[in-house]
């Protein structure tokens, strides 16, 4: 007896000996871009900028852990926000940020989520009344003012998807002009991690009657420190 | 005409009769077809673009075996599993064992037209389990028991009144929780989010699969679907089996037209990627502090192969952005309710008898003009025309058009094929013209061609046709 994957597989080599697909020109399926030498870092920074904050997104320019830990926490009580869950310090490449949040009054909840179903629930659960989650990226894209965030120990997912306001601190040298550069110059980056998402302004919405809506789901507040 | 054809001439005739309906269509079609045709005109290399991303899709459904195989090879060797359904049956049933076997009593899901397609919610609830649709779009029309009139936009087909009559209906809504729409919106994202944290499962669609990673792409403007595939212990994802590319530098190729096409919008939200569940190291401080425990993709065919081997098979290069709907004449009148299957609009009226078979769904075909406006939309450039044709072709071979049609057409070739004929035939069809006419138009025409003036005006053809004025002009200037 052959089983359903055998029978679908068998199926569709058997139409691909007569599909009747259009002859196609067979160029390299890459991307219709010629990489070219990249931008200044300071042409980067203002596009990504522009892109960002077209998108409803905010963009602070800083530099040191002091400066970077004054911004956040301005924003947390912007946002009335007393605790934040985070990457790891190494992670965010701002050595020194979570003892300066931490001496500013602003304390780090550190979790790690059971398999334990029931544990699970009542362990999301405790996270859920946190205002504010910090992450590091991995590239920052100039094209649509996105954040590459890719998952991994010390980095989890839900900094950036729990809380209402989102707030990420990225070298200004992690900045790319594009997603399509960015994997041209690391082509496994996408499965680098058991999530890589782009993340380009804070969540929205239009479905209803068209009227753009922030905030639906994900952080309704998205920052960007770009440090010097 | 057939069973189809009539109901699908009357939910048309609705349709039109629905003036809030025109209204909504107008403004909705119109602001996501003028947003791509912004996002495209500000793209340097549009053209580029679109056939890189065609040479992506072209390229995976070429070998579509091999890739789906490598595909499984990948998903598995991150930890994940990959199941295969053949029908919805099958589908339906793969599913509802994962989450029984789990103990699964609530699953939280971001948009899927995959799910739609093979009515996962129905089969899950009999299962005792509870489904929550978190896309806002597609948890109104839960809420309202409906079904989406969109690819994109679901529920284009309700007013914000709409809305807050079902919130405060349905789930209790205040008139202040109700009072506009960011209020709305707040308030479903307050009830959502105790649905994301009690959640067994999240089941998600799945835009675009990458073969040599095993990773799976889902893009959301609102989040959901990343709190779906992030939070709850166990990930579901359903993905039609021609949902592949092969590399991840084809799948940023797609990415570069997906939202454009769809929304106007240079990248959505978020594009989130996932390869295999969570990750485990050998301590803890090795591993993943979150996410799913446990990955399943489950692979639909349910007609999808078989189309493979048809004249339709090019349909399965599409990659379900909606822009062929927004520009499409006669959706943009109609809306998607009125095609009557899960996928409405000029790619409907190709999956859907493509899926079904021609039988039951070919009137979708006819109601076309075939402008080529979905062709020059296209992120991928299906020839969506010629895809119309061959349904039609599909649905003549089939003996499916009208016994009067049928008779009239090869009377026609008789008497196109013979000059003589033809030229004597169009003179005395002119006369007729002039005595049915009234104002220069031909509004109403006698017994069987009746059926073709409902729906059309002609205007009444010259008294000399091209050929004697041609002539004659030949003839005074010698």
């Amino acid at each position: 007896m052959t089983s359903p994957r055998d029978r679908i597989l068998g199926s569709i080599r058997d139409s691909l000996l007569r599909a009747q697909l259009p002859a196609e020109h067979h160029g390299p399926a890459a991307g219709p871009e010629i990489p070219v030498a990249t931008p200044a870092t300071e042409a980067l920074a203002a596009q990504f900028s522009a892109a960002l904050t077209a998108l409803a997104g905010h963009v602070h320019r800083a530099s040191g852990a002091a400066g970077a830990a004054d911004i956040i926490v301005g924003i947390a009580r912007e946002n009335r926000a007393a605790a934040f869950i985070s990457w790891d310090e190494a992670a965010i490449e701002c050595p020194g940020l979570l003892a300066a949040l931490a001496a500013r009054g602003l304390s780090r909840v550190t979790y790690d989520v059971s398999s334990d179903a029931g544990r699970r629930l009542s362990e999301v659960d405790a996270l859920a009344g946190i205002g504010l989650g910090i992450t590091g990226a991995h590239a920052a894209l100039a094209e649509n003012g996105g954040l590459v965030l890719v998952s991994g120990p010390g980095r989890g997912r839900l900094p950036s998807i729990l809380p209402p306001v989102h707030v990420a601190v990225v070298a200004e040298r992690r900045l790319r002009p594009s997603l399509a550069d960015l994997v041209r110059e690391e082509p496994r980056l996408l499965a680098g991690g058991s999530n890589v998402v782009i993340v380009a302004g804070p969540s929205r919405t239009a479905d209803i009657e068209m009227t753009l809506t922030h905030g639906v789901h994900g952080p309704k507040h998205l920052h960007v420190v770009l440090m010097a | 005409m057939t069973e189809g054809a009539l109901a699908f001439h009357r939910r048309i005739d609705a349709a039109l009769a629905d003036a809030g309906l025109r209204a909504a269509l107008a403004l909705t079609t119109a602001r996501l077809a003028g947003g791509r045709a912004g996002a495209f005109g500000a793209l340097p290399d549009a053209e580029p673009s679109r056939d890189a991303a065609r040479r992506a899709r072209a390229a995976a459904v070429a070998r579509l075996d091999t890739h789906l195989e490598q595909f499984e090879r990948a998903v598995t060797a991150h930890g994940g599993s990959v199941h295969w359904a053949e029908t919805a049956a099958d589908a339906r049933r793969i599913v509802t064992t994962i989450a029984r076997e789990r103990g699964i009593r609530l699953a939280v899901k971001s948009k899927s037209m995959a799910t739609e397609e093979v009515e996962l919610n129905a089969a899950l609830e009999q299962a005792g389990v509870r489904v929550v649709e978190t896309d806002l779009g597609e948890f109104v029309v839960q809420l309202g028991d409906d079904r989406p009139s969109h690819i994109i936009t679901p529920i284009i087909h309700r007013s914000r009144q709409d809305v807050a009559a079902l919130f405060r209906e349905k789930l209790g809504a205040t008139p202040e929780e109700v009072a506009d729409i960011p209020a709305m919106t707040a308030f479903a994202r307050r009830t959502l989010r105790t649905e994301f944290l009690q959640a067994g499962m999240g089941i998600s669609g799945v835009n675009l699969a990458v073969a040599d990673t095993g990773s799976i792409c889902i893009v959301t403007n609102e989040g959901n679907g990343r709190l779906t595939t992030s939070v709850p212990r166990v990930h579901v994802a359903l993905m039609g089996l021609e949902r592949i590319v092969a590399t991840a530098a084809d799948l940023t190729a797609v990415l570069r037209v997906l939202a454009r096409s769809a929304t106007g919008q240079v990248s959505s939200v978020y594009t989130n990627i996932v390869t295999g569940p969570r990750r485990r190291g050998s301590v803890a401080a090795e591993g993943d502090a979150d996410g799913p425990d446990e990955l399943h993709i489950v692979i639909l065919d349910n007609g999808r192969s078989r189309m493979l081997g048809s004249d339709l098979a090019e349909i399965l290069y599409c990659v379900r952005c909606g822009a062929c709907l927004n520009v499409c004449p006669v959706y943009r009148a109609i809306g998607g309710h009125a095609y009557g299957g899960v996928y409405p609009g000029p790619v409907g009226s190709v999956v859907m008898p493509g899926l079904h078979g021609v039988d039951a769904w070919a009137e979708l075909a006819q109601a076309s003009s075939l402008c080529g406006a979905c062709r020059d939309a296209c992120p991928v450039k299906i020839d969506l025309p010629r895809l119309l044709l061959a349904v039609r072709q599909q649905a003549a071979a089939r003996r499916l058009s009208p016994l009067w049609l049928r008779a009239a057409l090869p009377l026609y070739a008789a008497v196109a094929t013979r000059p003589r004929v033809y030229r004597w035939a169009g003179r005395a069809a002119a006369r007729l013209a002039a005595l049915v006419q009234h104002d220069g138009w031909i509004r109403r025409l006698p017994g069987p061609l009746a059926a073709w003036t409902d729906s059309r005006d002609f205007p009444v053809p010259a008294a000399r046709s091209f050929l004697e004025a041609h002539l004659a002009r030949k003839g005074g200037a010698r």
